[in-house]
């Protein structure tokens, strides 16, 4: 039975982890500054730029993992970096994929501000980190839907993760991936168990994020 | 020139808020505040009234002209719809505090005075958001004076409040206002609530700075027929001077033939405005009074419980006269009673009328 026993799901979770984390990490911090910026600047091309990226929520993922693919490959402008088929492949294909969901919300959710909000915040004597603190903190819902919506899409992709990941035991293998896998190779106990797992996690996490969005003190 | 006691002023200020708000200039050649004192800022909507108070504040960055600002505690600004934070009320009343890096013991002590101030101390523990508009209102003033500012600037702080809740705050307002010595500058279009805090009034007209004076002198002599229906001048009648008298008084010809004698530089001939304000218009009961009118008719008369507001019909003319409700005239004058009315020379108020 050696060889076809594989990975233990433990460690494929903790990768999951890791790279989702990872990921998440990266798209809140790109993300959320971006849709706060875009939500109360007013420039030339804004309106473009606003349709594109609510454009990108739906981007289908299999496509960023060509993009992805493509940029990575040995002979692709990245190609040098040697990221194809590494975790830090799957960390940008997931980045990419998130990132529009994070500036789309946060974007709405400062759209959601009275108009003369941060005038007001000035009037009151508040600037610098202490105002962007005051707009995250009016805004925070809206910032916890987006990281929320970023997390599903994250932990739920398998495509692109798949396609610049390359889904090798020990290395790339993720949830999703595995559980593609597994299903193809009619090890249907160990797919339910990945899919347990990661079913599990989202829920934890989500209930998570939950509890923090709507507490009522900050 | 800034006066001592000026701790906020304008000189040859220049505002073009931009084609979003409306697209007008405003320009204010010189406007001060001064401290204890409160300036009434009247003028139609569109005027240029919330303009000039971000411009005052701060806000606004103006395209000409100077602020001056003396004021080492700052200038607040209460806005038409103040911002309330989430979170309690407590915390709403520490943000400018916070904003300043304050303590955090510091703070709660500060805004406790100042929700006390206004009335609200045991909602310190509620959420904001649950408050009623007059709350909101007490919230957003005790929130503008936890910093102890050198100038309070007002936005229509009368809106959406009853008329108990205005009277209300007019008084904790005027409270206020004495015990800090603050310099205010209210923007409204509650003429009543304006003038009873005003000292002086502003009045704004299309972004142009139509008068500006003590509170009385704008009130008798109002400066163009804008400022005279704003300020409540009921009584605005075309005439012409026809002659004067030796005693240095004109005699005014209205419209209808009905003459009036005025006290005014006017030559004869000119075309004038004529204003009385209806608390100068006298129903002169026994006929005796030397300024006498002569007759005329009571064509309407409403009253609210406290004030009479009479329409005299006086040769063709309608003049809006006001009288205390509840005894002597006040209690027995009715529509169709035959009067005289009465009007001293010095009530009247003249003013040349453009040709245009």
């Amino acid at each position: 039975m050696s060889g076809v026993v594989g990975e233990p799901v433990l460690a494929i979770a903790l990768r999951t982890l890791a790279v989702s984390g990872a990921a998440l990490a990266l798209a809140v911090a790109i993300g959320v500054p971006l849709g706060l910026a875009l939500g109360h600047r007013r420039f030339p091309g804004r309106g473009l730029l606003v349709a594109t990226v609510n454009a990108g929520m739906g981007l289908p993922p299999v496509v960023v993992g060509l993009l992805v693919a493509l940029a990575l490959w040995r002979s692709g402008p990245l190609g040098t970096l040697g990221w194809m088929y590494t975790p830090q492949a799957m960390v940008i294909a997931q980045v990419l994929i998130a990132l529009p969901l994070v500036v789309g919300i946060t974007l709405a959710a400062v759209g959601a501000l009275p108009a003369d909000f941060h005038l007001q915040v000035r009037a009151l004597g508040v600037r610098g980190p202490r105002a962007a603190w005051l707009l995250v903190r009016e805004t925070r819902r809206g910032l916890l839907a987006a990281v929320i919506a970023a997390l599903g899409g994250i932990l739920s992709e398998v495509g692109a993760v798949t396609m610049v990941g390359g889904n090798l035991e020990g290395e790339t293998r993720v949830l999703t991936s595995g559980i593609l896998m597994y299903t193809q190779m009619g090890r249907f106990e160990t797919a339910l168990a990945l899919a347990a797992v990661l079913l599990g996690l989202t829920f934890v996490l989500a209930a998570a994020l939950t509890a923090v969005q709507q507490a009522s003190r900050w | 020139m800034v006066t001592s006691d000026a701790v906020l002023a304008a000189r040859e200020l220049l505002v073009r808020p931009g084609a979003r708000a409306g697209g007008f200039t405003l320009r204010v050649p010189d406007l001060a505040l001064r401290r204890g004192e409160v300036l009434a800022i009247l003028g139609p909507n569109g005027a240029g009234k919330t303009t000039l108070l971000r411009a005052l504040a701060g806000l606004i960055a103006p395209s000409a002209g100077a602020i001056e600002v003396r004021a080492p505690h700052g200038v607040a600004l209460v806005f038409q719809h103040p911002l309330l934070l989430a979170g309690n009320v407590a915390w709403n009343a520490e943000v400018p505090l916070w904003g300043r890096g304050i303590a955090r013991r510091n703070r709660q002590e500060r805004a406790r005075a100042a929700l006390a101030r206004f009335g609200i101390a045991a909602l310190a523990e509620r959420d904001a958001t649950t408050l009623s508009g007059g709350e909101a209102r007490r919230l957003a003033l005790a929130r503008a004076f936890v910093v102890a500012p050198d100038v309070l600037l007002l936005d229509e702080p009368f809106d959406d409040l009853d008329a108990a809740g205005r009277e209300a705050l007019v008084q904790d307002l005027a409270g206020a206002i004495r015990e800090t010595e603050i310099a205010v500058a209210i923007v409204t279009h509650d003429l009543r609530q304006a003038l009873l805090l005003a000292d002086r009034i502003a009045v704004l007209d299309a972004g142009a700075l139509a008068q500006l004076g003590a509170r009385d002198e704008v009130l008798r002599r109002p400066a163009s027929a804008e400022v005279a229906a704003l300020v409540g001048m009921a009584n605005w009648l075309p005439g012409r001077v026809r002659s004067r008298d030796a005693a240095g008084l004109a005699l005014v010809e209205l419209a209808s033939a009905a003459t009036l004698r005025v006290a005014t530089a006017c030559a004869a001939g000119t075309d004038v405005w004529v204003g009385i304000r209806p608390e100068h218009v006298k129903i002169d009961v026994d006929h005796s009074d030397p300024n006498t009118l002569g007759p005329a008719s009571v064509e309407t008369r409403v009253s609210d419980g406290a004030l009479v507001v009479a329409w005299i019909d006086w040769h063709a003319l309608r003049l809006r006269t006001h009288l205390l409700a509840g005894r002597g005239l006040g209690q027995t004058l009715k529509a169709g009673d035959g009067v005289f009315i009465a009007v001293r020379p010095e009530d009247v108020h003249v003013l040349p009328r453009d040709p245009r």
